[in-house]
């Protein structure tokens, strides 16, 4: 306190203000988004509560995946499949130099099952999918269609939100499957027409045995741990949307900031813990 | 959960609604400042007043969407300002809400919104509560558009469908939000025709907020005026027209110049 009175009666006045100035944004800042974090962990409490099997809205759930899976084929597929490509005209050069194109087919496997596949496809999802969520519940709440739900003494929680978080998270899963098939097809293809190693070769190289079960299921266990960021981050920022059709905008800018930043942020952690 | 005994007034009926000395505020802002009226079993009442006043802020409180800061709320002799959101859903049973802006889901045909609560409350398959929405949409002379999305309809046609939403769980009290608003003339009467009939018919006790003259003194049986926080006038058309109090008259007149304050 004595530090900060000496600082003040030193610095010229209008220094000592946009140093407040600054310490009390950052402040503000960090209040906000702890705030964020708290009202999140509430909608997650809310959602668990009503996840029972007796609950759950099956119809929606299902019409959800229909629409978020069909929704996301075509860009999770071409973005798949470049990526794939894009992994060999990058590692072809090291491996022509090495004369080690067996090991495409492995390098290919190992980058795009653990962490290529997921990474991309939670981020296309999350663009795709996450932001459309964000736009849909924040509407909804902005035209009064939550409290419309709830004036007709529907949980809004248990219709609106619990199908389709899970949806997110299982669309993330299935999504992630189907892209790191199109990646490795991907892979293959360029491989054979820039490298000039055959689909047996690669194939070969993907089954030597250094890719393990274990290689997929870390890849699967993000995909899931990213879908629960996606379905979290989309469903409180739609909720929590405010002031008209510019507050749509808002939100679904927050969701997809979020919902990136978590993504890269839990990738970090479990690519140590999970094995 | 409080009791109140339901208070009668011999040939005015039971008091099924009460709000009770309610105050709301919004941040520094208060909109009501200890509200107070009864509404009967059965009437079409109106709740009026200029734009900003607290008219729709005050339904609101009904069905739980709003809690007030102070007072009470009743409804059919049980205080409801206190019941936590689940406790809300069996009195929201009993009285339905007609939005502004209609607030039918986007993402459904004119059918499927109706049949949504029947599905979900009154444990009718998809097929029967189908077959009940159209039902219902043909009481509100809509049988027609049951395939229709709410994008593909115009104001007046929304509000009704809306209306027939409304009455999937025979409510006993229906809430109006601006029936008539944004609406041309000839679709703002026949709305006012369906909330007489429903009135008159099924004795459902309408709660309707506007400032829509024509409405008002078209169906109304009692009015409350609300002005700046509190009750101005209570009473029934004749005692509205003949008011001697100079706010009253220039609200109801519709004349620019007089004593009323705005904002």
């Amino acid at each position: 306190m004595g530090f900060l009175m000496a600082l003040s009666s030193r610095l010229p006045y209008r220094v000592w203000g946009d140093l407040r100035g600054f310490v009390a944004s950052l402040g503000g800042g960090v209040l906000l988004q702890a705030a964020t974090v708290g009202q999140m962990g509430v909608l997650l409490s809310r959602i668990a509560a009503r996840s029972t099997p007796a609950r759950l809205d099956r119809r929606e759930l299902v019409r959800h995946m229909e629409f978020m899976a069909i929704e996301s084929l075509p860009i999770v597929g071409v973005t798949a499949l470049f990526t794939g490509a894009i992994v060999i005209i990058q590692a072809a050069p090291v491996v022509q130099r090495f004369g080690a194109e067996g090991l495409l087919g492995w390098g290919a496997g190992f980058g795009v099952l653990r962490e290529i596949g997921p990474l991309l496809t939670a981020l296309m999802i999350s663009g795709r999918v996450g932001a459309n969520n964000t736009a849909d519940l924040g509407t909804m709440v902005v035209t009064e269609q939550v409290d419309g739900l709830r004036a007709l003494a529907i949980d809004p929680i248990a219709y609106l939100i619990v199908p389709r978080f899970f949806a997110l998270i299982a669309t993330l899963a299935l999504m992630t499957i189907f892209s790191d098939v199109l990646a490795l097809v991907g892979a293959a293809l360029a491989g054979e027409v820039l490298v000039g190693l055959t689909m047996h070769g690669f194939y070969n190289g993907f089954t030597s045995g250094l890719i393990e079960f274990k290689d997929v299921a870390h890849g699967l266990i993000k995909s899931v741990a990213f879908g629960f960021i996606v379905a979290l981050s989309s469903c409180h920022f739609g909720l929590a949307t405010t002031g008209g059709a510019p507050g749509v905008g808002r939100s679904v800018k927050a969701s997809v900031v979020a919902s990136a930043t978590g993504i890269f942020a839990l990738d970090y952690f479990l690519s140590f813990v999970v094995p | 959960m409080m009791i109140a005994p339901l208070s009668k007034h011999p040939g005015e009926g039971d008091v099924i609604v009460r709000f009770d000395r309610i105050r709301k505020s919004f941040g520094d802002k208060t909109i009501l400042d200890g509200v107070s009226f009864d509404v009967r079993k059965g009437e079409v009442f109106f709740v009026i007043g200029g734009s900003g006043v607290g008219k729709s802020v005050t339904i609101k409180h009904l069905v739980g969407l709003l809690r007030p800061d102070a007072g009470d709320v009743w409804f059919d002799g049980v205080e409801v300002s206190r019941l936590t959101e689940e406790e809300f859903f069996p009195v929201r049973k009993r009285v339905a809400m007609v939005f502004q802006y209609a607030t039918l889901f986007d993402s459904m045909n004119c059918l499927e919104n109706i049949a949504l609560p029947l599905e979900k409350h009154r444990g009718l398959s998809r097929g029967a509560a189908l077959v009940e929405a159209q039902r219902l949409l043909e009481r509100v002379h809509l049988g027609r558009y049951g395939e229709r999305f709410p994008g593909e309809l115009g104001d007046g046609m929304k509000k009704r469908v809306a209306i027939a939403r409304a009455l999937t769980l025979n409510p006993e009290v229906i809430l109006f939000d601006e029936p008539t608003t944004s609406l041309d003339p000839v679709s703002a009467r026949r709305v006012d025709t369906l909330i007489r009939e429903l009135s008159d018919t099924l004795g459902v006790t309408a709660i309707v907020v506007s400032h829509d003259l024509t409405s008002i003194f078209g169906i109304a049986d009692r009015i409350v005026m609300l002005y700046r926080g509190g009750v101005r006038a209570v009473g029934d058309r004749a005692h509205f027209r003949e008011t001697k109090d100079e706010v009253v008259r220039q609200f109801v007149g519709g004349f620019a110049d007089g004593p009323m304050e705005f904002g």
